[in-house]
This record gives C-alpha cells, structure tokens and sequence, in this order.
C-alpha cells in the first residue's frame, strides 16, 4: 500500500525525464554487450587469433606503466607542494595542473615535431655543432614514447586528487609522525602514501580511462590498442559486428578497472566525518632543498606545458598566414557551436537527473544517478560504435516515416550532428552531473522545502529557488563540459558528418599528414581555452572562501 | 478533533528500525502542541511527517477534517497548507524581507501582497526591514521573518522545528513569550518541536514527550498548564 502513498511524490515532469534520459545512455551500452553475445562476425575468429593478444599486451603495458609513472609523479609533487614551501610553489601549485590542458594527441605529435629530423633539436645540433645522431635515440613514436606522454600529460588526475587530499586531511596525522620522530622520507612512505590511498587509486584510475579512451596519440604513434583496432575493423575492414565485440571486450577492461578501484579503495575511509579541517602547514626548504625542490616541479612543469607550448606557438607564427583563412573560420564555428550545444544539453540533463535523485533518496534514483556516470568511464570508441548502431537501427525504423514525407528513404538521423552531439551528452554526463550534484549537496533540502511548504510545486521551486541557489555549479558544470568536447577526439572523428570538421579533427589530419606545423593553430586554441579554464577553476575559485 | 494523527509508522531508508512506531496525537484547534524529546527521538520527525516532506509506511493523518495521506492517498506538501518554520530559518538568500514573505502568496493580487506583507511584518514587529536581505539580519531577526513568511499564506496549521536551538540564551527568553504572543494572536493551531523543558513550559498548551518514536506520555506539568483540562491523555503505545 505504500506504492500509493509514493505515486504522487514521484509523477512528475522530473521523473518522466530522468527515465528518458538514462534509456538515452543506457541503449548503446546494452546494444554493445548484447551483440557481444549474439551476434556472429566474419572476422572476429582473425581477430581473436592474431590482433587481440597484441592488443591486450599493448594495452596492459601501456595502463601499468602510465600508471605506475603517474603516481610517482603525481603524489610526489602533491606531497612537495602541500607539506613544504620553495620558490615559486604558489605557482606550481596550480601550474603542474595546466597539462591537462594539452590532449595527449596534440602533446605527441607536438613531442615528434621537436625531436624528428627536422625538429629543433636535431637542427640546432647540425647546424651549431654538425653532430649526426643516431635516429634511435630520437624517435618517440614508439610505446615507450607513448607512456612518456600519457604520463606527463595525464599524471596531474593524480596530483590533483592526492593534494586536495593531502592539503585538508593529512594535518594532525603528519604532524603527529614527525613528532614521533619520523624524517621526511619515511613520513612520505609510510604515512603519507598509505593514507592517501583512496585519493591515489581515484586519480590513477581516471588516468587509465583516459589511456583507454584516447585514439589520437596511439594511432599517430603507431601503438595498436583497442581504439585503434576498433576504427580499423570498422572503416578499414568495414566489419561493424567485429568492432561491437572488440568494444565489448574493452568494455569488460573497464569495469575491470572499476571494480579494482572498488577494491582497492576499500571499506577503511581515510577521511574525518567531521566538518573542521585543519590545513598541514607547509615546512620551508632552504637551500639546496629549496632548490632541488624547485628544479624538479620545474622540469615536469617545462615537460608537460611549457616546452610543448612554447613550440606550438612558434609554429603557429610560422603558419599563421596560410591557415588562418575563411575555411578555419568554419572549423571555430562548428568547434564552438557542438561544444555550446554539447554542453548546454549536458548541464540541462544532469540538472534533471541530479534532481530527481535528490528529490527521492530511493534504488531508482541512486541507479539512476550511476548510470548518468556511467558514460564517463567508456572510451569514446566503444561510444560511437554503440551509438551509430542505435541511430543506424531508428532510421531503419524511420524508413516508412521519411519515406511518408516525401524525404528519400536514407539514413537521416545516423548522419546527423544530432547523434555527435547525442554521443557527447552521453561521454560527458557525468562530468556536468558531479559539478551539479555537489552544488545541490552545499546548498541542502532546507530551501526546497521551504518553497513547497510555502505552496510551489517542485518545478516552480526549481525555478525560483534551487536554480538561482546552484548558478554557480551551473555554469561550472558547463564550462568543464564545454572543454571536454572541444578536446574530443575519438568521437568526433567517428561520428561527425561528412564533410564536419572541428578544431580536433583538423588538428589530427594535419599531423597525421605530416604536416605538423599546420596543425599548430588549432592545437594552440584548444589548448589556451582549457587553460584559461583550468587557471579559473583552480587559482580564481579556490581563493574564494566558498 | 482538529488535527488527527492515527498509528503513524515511518522509517528511514536506511536504517532497520521503525524511527516512528504507531505514533498517535489528536489536537484541537487553536492549540499550542509541544512535542519534546531528546535528540534521535523523532519528534522532527513528525513534523516532517505532518507537512508532507516524508511518507509514512503506515497509519493515517488528517488536518481540519480533510485525510491528507492514509494508505490509498497522498497530498503533496505544497498542497497541503501547512506553514513552516525551520530550524536554520531557510530564508532564500537571494531574496529581500519582502520578496521572502510574498513567496508563498501564490493567487494574491499585487495589491493584495504588498498589504499582506505588510500585515504579518507588523505581527512580528519588523515593519522597516522589508527591504534588507536575510544575510542582514540578526538570528532573532531572521527567526520573525521565518515565522512571518510562514504565517503569511494564513496557513490551517503552524508547524516550528526547535526554534530556539539556534539563538542565544538570553535572546532566548525574551523571544519565547514573544513567540507565544504573536501565535496566540493569529490563533492558529501550532505544533512545535523542541529538546528544552523550558521552551515547552513557556510557549506550549499541551506537552507530549517523545521517546524512541512513540509518544508515551503526557508530561505532569502539562495537565496544569493545560487549558484544555478536560481532555484525554495521550494512550499509551
């Protein structure tokens, strides 16, 4: 009999929605892992035989040492930057943050141009010296050439997470170690990482799925992974059925990953319940140690943003003239236009989907708001493949409709912005999601029930109250997704329509016809925008007390 | 019987136990209701029951004769009438005195807003603040404003979650009689809810004490206090 006394709580316009759009993310997904099962595919038994072993060696030897590299560099310089004082930390502390601003696809072949033959380095040591060096020793377009980039280049996942962390939970626990007598060194090892542990795994496992996800930096350096394979079967050997199956088996990789991280977390949580945070006060370095310090978050800050940067930049002076003409003018446009509109219908979704769960603290709400972090997790590969097999399906549906409305009978909707921009809402749900979850969870129930118990209904209260209340992780929720998709690769690539082209795309085309200097533009866009983006987010918005 | 609450049950999602076990409470119109408890108790729980914002897993309300929830039905809180005073006040941060207190008059003419805003400021004695915002104002000054937007809407029941717990002791002596004035004067029936023995002498008609999600009692001093001695106790459950 409760179900009646629920009914009237749950229909509404936000749960009709919510429902919606969870079958909106969870209908490639099934399609996928449906047809693993089902359906038979000419090459998969090829597949099986002769590319999956390499792909599963590249792929393991990729996530364990990106990750392994990840953590020391990212916990390391959390450590240095939360536990002491040097020259210049005020800046690294959220300089070692600009990486993420490179895509690892611009960063690679940025990387290759600088130390190709014809790259500054080999040019300056010819010209200046008339030293010859061995091309081995320069060629990054290898595995380990890919780790070094994923690491540099994604590592700040860990240093981010590690040093909220560190900056507000480690205080009394630190300064109790070093009072028991402990040097720097053991604090850092025995206390330190085994504290942050949960903070670590949660970094690390982001870094992984974006290994898993990126298709850009392995296809240019010549790494066959899962994206790459997926592509390849799809448009080299037109087999959709086998890239279904490889997407499935890259999707069981990663639910692997997340329940490793599941487990690895475990039940112990390293964190107070309580409110009052202490900040560790930072020790000061003098010295040597001051400057040893300084050099190290130098060199990976100089790595990871500045060099890279720095040749982006010379090379967009040197291509400026050609490139800048009308027709990048339409790359800008269409670039902005899908991340505008991506973004947009991300922020409305989630806001709908973040509400109705706070609105009823129940299994269907809780699942629902999985599921919408759902599309987070999943490379944008196995995305494109499950959406182009739901929209191919709808159209063949559709055929009798369009047919009706005196449209040819073609496939409509499956090439469309419409699915692009479907695929985006799905990848970067989550990403909207969380900002505005944690935006309804500072400000509480309390504001909302008072506007119901002054007679407006949920919909009016949203309007006039919660609204206005979460602006703030409205337009961060926004900003954060905006710069996903104007990053995106995979997913554009695949599922834009023919003749669409972004700043990524083109980017990615130009590198990949060797023509990297002409690529430098678009790069330097894409990576000035999410710059300014992250300079907002993690200088401007921290010093604000809220 | 004005307001009739019969074998109430709620729980938790995530707790095993029933935090309300067959609760029971009738109370007639006009009249000032006390439930006192300690912390955990579920007194607020009970209000929260009362205006909607929980589901009852069981038993039956009705407030001036209409059944807002038994087993086959449930009215939604904004349909309910009921006005609210919270324990941290809610007022929208991003609304004036005014705008606050015309939030819930829904229907009413401009005019009509304007003179009623007007009318329950005067109540609470805060007739120049209307233009301030929340964040100016003091915690007993914020207190009247949350009473008077709750009274605006001239609600069928008065519903105070430990409206004291967040002032300041003397403040709080002084705003207790003031609090029963200002009720007594619009005379609506008023429910309030509270962990402090005083709070309850000073302000209610009637005090029902709360133990583990049952009412179990009439409190002693009540019955003096009372004035309407000819009713029944509260049974036991």
């Amino acid at each position: 009999m409760k179900l009646f006394r629920k009914l009237p709580g749950y229909a509404n316009i936000w749960s009709w929605l919510s429902l919606m759009i969870v079958v909106l993310i969870l209908m490639p997904n099934i399609t996928i892992l449906l047809n693993f099962f089902t359906e038979k595919a000419e090459n998969w038994g090829h597949i099986q035989e002769f590319i999956l072993p390499d792909l599963l060696k590249n792929t393991s030897l990729l996530m364990v040492f990106t990750g392994v590299l990840s953590i020391l560099i990212g916990t390391s310089l959390a450590w240095l930057v939360s536990a002491y004082d040097f020259p210049m930390k005020r800046f690294f502390k959220w300089a070692l943050i600009l990486p993420l601003a490179i895509p690892p696809y611009i960063a690679g072949y940025t990387y290759n141009g600088i130390l190709n033959y014809t790259g500054v380095i080999q040019t300056t040591l010819r010209n200046q010296w008339g030293i010859e060096v061995d091309q081995k020793y320069f060629d990054i377009l290898t595995l380990p050439g890919a780790v070094f980039i994923f690491t540099l280049f994604l590592f700040p996942y860990v240093y981010t997470i590690t040093r909220a962390f560190l900056a507000n939970q480690s205080a009394s626990i630190v300064e109790n170690a070093r009072l028991l007598g402990r040097n720097a060194w053991e604090v850092y090892f025995r206390i330190v990482l085994p504290i942050s542990r949960g903070a670590i795994v949660g970094g690390v496992s982001l870094v992984l799925l974006e290994v898993l996800n990126d298709y850009g930096l392995v296809q240019y350096f010549g790494v066959p992974t899962f994206s790459t394979a997926i592509f390849q079967t799809w448009f080299g050997m037109n087999d959709l059925t086998s890239a279904i199956k490889l997407s499935a088996t890259l999707m069981f990789i990663v639910f692997g990953i997340l329940i490793l991280e599941k487990v690895l977390r475990g039940r112990k949580k390293y964190s107070y319940a309580s409110a009052k945070v202490r900040p560790l006060t930072p020790v000061r370095l003098k010295g040597v140690k001051a400057w040893t310090a300084f050099s190290y978050a130098f060199v990976i800050f100089s790595l990871g943003f500045l060099i890279p940067f720095i040749q982006l930049v010379d090379w967009m002076f040197l291509t400026f003239d050609k490139i800048a003409s009308p027709e990048f003018t339409s790359l800008l446009t269409n670039s902005l236009l899908v991340s505008f509109v991506g973004a947009a219908m991300i922020v409305v979704f989630a806001v709908i989907i973040a509400n109705f769960a706070r609105m009823h603290q129940s299994i269907v709400s809780k699942s629902a708001a999985r599921v919408t972090i759902l599309g987070y997790s999943i490379p944008g590969a196995v995305i494109a493949v499950g959406i182009s097999t739901v929209f191919i399906q709808i159209d063949q549906w559709l055929f009798g409709f369009y047919d009706w409305v005196g449209m040819d009978p073609t496939l409509v909707l499956s090439t469309s912005l419409f699915m692009l921009i479907s695929a985006y809402v799905i990848r970067f749900l989550a990403i909207g999601y969380n900002s505005i979850e944690s935006g309804f969870d500072k400000v509480g129930h309390q504001f909302t029930e008072a506007s119901r118990m002054l007679g407006m209904n949920v919909t009016q209260t949203f309007f006039k109250v919660d609204a206005r209340m979460i602006r703030g992780s409205l337009i961060s929720g926004f900003i954060l997704a905006f710069i996903e998709i104007l990053k995106e690769l995979p997913l554009t690539l695949i599922l834009r329509p023919f003749n669409f082209d972004t700043l990524s795309t083109k980017a990615f085309q130009y590198a990949s016809d060797e023509q990297i200097h002409e690529a430098s533009l678009a790069s330097i866009i894409i990576v000035i925008i999410s710059g300014i983006a992250i300079y907002i987010f993690h200088q401007v918005l921290e010093k604000e007390p809220n | 019987m004005y307001i009739q609450i019969k074998d109430l049950c709620f729980r938790y999602g995530n707790s095993k136990m029933n935090t309300i076990r067959n609760f029971n409470l009738s109370v007639n119109q006009g009249q000032i209701v006390s439930i006192l408890g300690e912390s955990g108790s579920g007194k607020s729980t009970i209000l929260r029951l009362l205006c909607g914002l929980e589901t009852p897993s069981q038993g039956v309300i009705s407030i001036g004769g209409k059944t807002v929830t038994d087993d086959r039905s449930f009215v939604l809180p904004e349909k309910r009438g009921i006005g609210m005073v919270f324990q941290d006040y809610a007022l929208f941060p991003h609304m004036t005195v005014a705008e606050n207190i015309q939030f819930g008059l829904k229907g009413f003419g401009r005019k009509a807003k304007k003179q009623r805003v007007e009318e329950v400021l005067d109540l609470v004695n805060m007739k120049d603040f209307s233009k301030r915002y929340p964040h100016e104002l003091s915690g007993g000054q914020q207190q009247r404003i949350a009473l008077a937007r709750a009274l605006a809407p001239k609600p069928s029941l008065l519903l105070l979650d430990e409206p004291f717990s967040n002032l300041d002791a003397d403040l709080q002596i002084k705003i207790r009689s003031e609090l029963r004035d200002i009720i007594k004067k619009t005379g609506i029936t008023s429910i309030f809810v509270t962990h402090d023995r005083e709070d309850s002498k000073a302000i209610a008609d009637r005090i029902i004490t709360m133990r583990d999600g049952s009412a179990y009692d009439w409190d002693s001093i009540c019955t003096i206090k009372s004035e309407f001695p000819e009713e029944q106790p509260m049974t036991i459950s």
